[in-house]
């Protein structure tokens, strides 16, 4: 297993200067320049060029690639164009909001999720499984835009239960830290209960129509063992390989939702970086993610393992 | 009492206790109301206005860094930093005295090679530094509290520059500071001005705060615009960043924020109706919208062709389209100069009055020599100013006949490719839509966009030795009445060439809470005289 984990480690290698070479070419061929954003509107074009030769704009591709990846292998992710500051600076200064959005979020929809599908599968066909079936169409087509304004309008504005917008570190106290995030985590959990509590019940369904389970019945075991002790654990991997899938996702939603809850994350960093093409944090977050997605993707098959006995690598 | 603050006291109670500061809602109560938490317009993302001139940095670093002159609200230039300045009578050799009292944020005196660094500095991004650069003889520190300008020849609009709220203004930094290249970023934020910035706190795209500078001497006289006494009434100041206008609205509404610089005009109906908020008029010198075509290339390398879309253009369908229906947003503007400015005119007007044209426009466009080419319009989608400009347009042009090449792109985009001088068809363009704050319109000086000195000017290359020569008589008029008849003329002119397409003068709002005071309309939000109560 250790070989394993070491081997998919060092693989996360070459995918990382594949997806770093692949961006860099992508940012250097798109159309816009910084040096222009920078200069402003009354900015001369010498100016402008001049701010460009300072940046090391006007280098040929390759060098710039090259001070880049040289800048990387020693762990150094570059300076921001526009802020003067390191981007892994900028990139710690927002990594705790998404995190704590994304764990909230991830929470939230497993606890609500999975107990929504097993009792769907378990009363199948019947009213409850109707209506838990219905939330997941619902919640699975409203944008997450749409959902918190909602929330936010109902929860912050008309009954002042909670803030609109804002991030508060957890350093600061549990209960200022989760105000900020409950809203957001139900407006982006949304579509991610939807989608898990299909494919939870999906899972069930199959599981249920088992030999064991009716052994289980026969021998007189309550339901809720049934459901949530036999029956769930063998419906593991594909709910494991899907929330997998989910907290990739969640990145991509978080830009969304950062934006709506004004919440200072790497989504919000993200979308900034890219309309004022400050390239060196645009690759800095993406190499970030690409190695967030390689991570959890391992700790999936590593999961495997725990839930189902017969997988071995 | 509400259930959230029944909440927050018991789930406050329970992570305090967790983080052992028992005391902490108290204190958090009297810091806010020490603290004026502020929606700006835009992101903070760099703090050296003269690297960066955009207008956000220009306003955060009002706070921070005091000028030696500041322009009030009858746009003239008042004595700020400097306490007295003798000129001789050629207008020559300007000697500047610095009033007693000021201090850096180290706590190290101003001095006058401070100053002299930093004009040096500045005049090399600035358009009327530049020009003063041209003709300087010497710049130079005579002792610590007097520096002295020698000119070659005599520049009527020293203290206009040196006083000027456009970007980039005459802001006074360290020496050590301000010997910083003027195309590379400081990093050392030293200020002169009422507040200080802190920057373990800056989270760019996020938060600027500024703390009240305790060692600041402000003047005596009440505060108008950039001049007078910046009196700051709260301990700090937070700038907290929301792309989301709807986020802002609802911010304000709940109090978790007090002022917001621009909020857009659809939301201003909701703001209007909380009796907790008020609205008014944020910025009365406003915007000037704009669409600019490529002088270069065909067909509006002629004269008749921009003058045809000039003909049939009609402002209204794009203030409305630009601001809705709110009437007292928006007016039409037969010229290109800032309503209700003293040199506002509009002398050669004519064409941009009236019924709209078609038909003669389109006979003019034909004698042009168009014939159905694909005409370039850049639009940028993400700013929404520009995007409704851009819809009105192509709806212009396809009723003119014109065959429209719809470029919808982003911002960022459209900024790099306006600089594009190759012909359309290989990477130029030959429109593209924009908008210019009303105060920098107000006279020739910071107008960049009304220049027609070729390769020279502003994107689409006007050349008009007309409109220079008119320019060029604003900078050498003594007085006020030859100001006036010299941009008169430079109306008329830039209107026959159409240096640009002015679509119309528009307006927006500011909202604060009303426990907040002291707000005052500006080209910029000024802090100064702003007071918070519970």
């Amino acid at each position: 297993m250790l070989s394993y984990i070491l081997r998919r480690v060092l693989a996360t290698l070459p995918v990382m200067a594949i997806v770093a070479l692949f961006v860099f070419s992508l940012l250097y061929i798109a159309p816009g320049d910084p040096a222009v954003v920078i200069a402003g509107d009354q900015a001369s074009p010498g100016d402008v060029e001049r701010i460009r030769q300072s940046l090391g704009l006007d280098q040929p591709f390759l060098v710039q690639f090259g001070t880049w990846l040289g800048h990387i292998l020693r762990g150094d992710l570059g300076t921001s164009i526009f802020t003067g500051l390191p981007v892994a600076a900028m990139i710690a200064q927002r990594i705790e909001p998404t995190l704590s959005l994304m764990a909230i979020t991830l929470v939230l929809t497993i606890l609500v999720a999975v107990p929504l599908g097993v009792v769907a599968a378990w009363k199948a066909g019947s009213l409850l499984d109707r209506a838990i079936m219905a939330f997941a169409v619902f919640g699975f087509s409203l944008p997450v835009f749409v959902v918190g304004y909602v929330l936010a309008y109902v929860f912050a504005l008309e009954l002042e239960w909670l803030p609109v917008q804002g991030y508060t570190p957890l350093a600061r106290g549990v209960w200022p830290w989760l105000e900020n995030l409950i809203l957001p985590s139900i407006a982006l959990g949304c579509v991610y209960i939807a989608l898990i509590a299909r494919i939870t019940r999906a899972a069930m369904l199959e599981v249920l129509t088992q030999d064991y389970i009716r052994t289980a019945r026969a021998k007189g075991l309550g339901q809720g063992d049934i459901l949530f002790v036999h029956a769930l654990k063998n419906a593991a991997v594909p709910i494991v390989t899907v929330i997998g899938i989910g907290i990739a996702l969640l990145i991509g939603g978080a830009v969304v939702t950062e934006s709506v809850f004004a919440i200072p994350g790497l989504g919000r960093l993200t979308v900034d970086a890219i309309l004022r093409r400050d390239y060196p944090v645009i690759q800095g977050i993406v190499l970030l993610f690409s190695f967030v997605y390689v991570l959890v993707n391992l700790t999936i098959d590593v999961a495997y393992t725990l839930i189902d006995p017969r997988i071995r690598y | 009492m509400d259930r959230r603050t029944v909440l927050k006291g018991l789930g406050g109670a329970g992570g305090l206790a967790l983080t052992g500061r028992l005391f902490a809602p108290a204190i958090a109560q009297n810091a806010a109301a020490r603290t004026l938490r502020f929606v700006p317009q835009a992101n903070l993302a760099n703090f050296d206005p003269i690297w960066g001139t955009q207008y956000v940095v220009r306003n955060a670093a009002a706070l921070v860094w005091d000028t030696p002159y500041g322009i009030d609200a009858s746009l003239q230039p008042q004595r700020q930093m400097v306490e007295s300045e003798e000129v001789t009578d050629d207008g020559l050799t300007w000697t500047f005295r610095l009033r007693p009292g000021l201090k850096f944020h180290d706590g190290e005196p101003v001095l006058s090679k401070d100053v002299v660094a930093s004009l040096v500095r500045w005049s090399v991004r600035d358009p009327m530094g530049l020009m003063i650069k041209a003709i300087q003889q010497e710049l130079t520190a005579v002792d610590d509290k007097t520096f002295k300008w020698v000119l070659k020849q005599p520049y009527p609009k020293l203290l206009y520059a040196l006083a000027k709220n456009n970007s980039p203004c005459a802001f006074v930094m360290p020496e050590r500071i301000a010997q910083t290249d003027p195309f590379k970023q400081i990093a050392d934020y030293v200020g002169s001005g009422p507040m200080k910035f802190v920057k373990g706190e800056w989270v760019p795209g996020a938060k600027a705060v500024f703390e009240k500078f305790a060692g600041y001497v402000p003047r005596q006289e009440k505060p108008s615009w950039l001049s007078g006494g910046k009196q700051i009434m709260v301990d700090r100041v937070e700038w907290v960043v929301m792309p989301d206008p709807a986020t802002a609205a609802a911010a304000l509404q709940n109090g978790e924020i007090d002022w917001w610089e621009n909020p857009i005009a659809d939301l201003v109906p909701v703001l209007k109706k909380n009796r907790n908020i008020s609205v008014d008029i944020g910025d009365p010198l406003g915007n000037i919208g704009s669409f600019r075509m490529n002088h270069l290339y065909p067909p509006f390398n002629d004269v008749k062709a921009r003058r045809a879309v000039l003909m049939a253009l009609s402002q209204e369908d794009y203030m409305r389209a630009v601001v809705g229906d709110d009437t007292s947003l928006w007016k039409p503007l037969p010229g290109y100069f800032t309503p209700d400015t003293p040199l506002y005119t509009e002398e050669g007007g004519q064409i941009l009055k009236g019924k709209r044209d078609f038909d003669a426009a389109r006979k003019l466009l034909a004698e042009s020599g168009y014939s159905g080419q694909p005409v370039t319009c850049l639009v940028a989608q993400d700013q929404p100013v520009t995007k409704a400009q851009g819809d009105v347009t192509a709806d212009l042009l396809k009723r003119l006949g014109m065959n429209v090449d719809f470029v919808a792109i982003d911002w960022g985009t459209v900024g790099s490719r306006r600089a594009q001088k190759t012909p359309p068809g290989q990477g130029g363009w030959q429109m593209f839509h924009t908008w210019h704050a009303g105060a920098d319109c107000i006279n020739p000086a910071p107008y960049t966009a009304i220049r027609a000195n070729g390769d020279k000017a502003w994107f689409g290359w006007p050349n008009s030795p007309d409109v220079e020569k008119e320019v060029t008589a604003w900078f050498e008029a003594k007085n006020l009445d030859e100001e006036k008849a010299a941009v008169g003329r430079l109306n008329k002119a830039a209107l026959e060439n159409v240096v640009y397409a002015p679509t119309g003068f528009f307006l927006s709002y500011t909202a604060w809470r009303k426990n907040i005071a002291g707000v005052t309309k500006g080209p910029l939000p000024f802090f100064w005289g702003v007071s918070k109560t519970v």
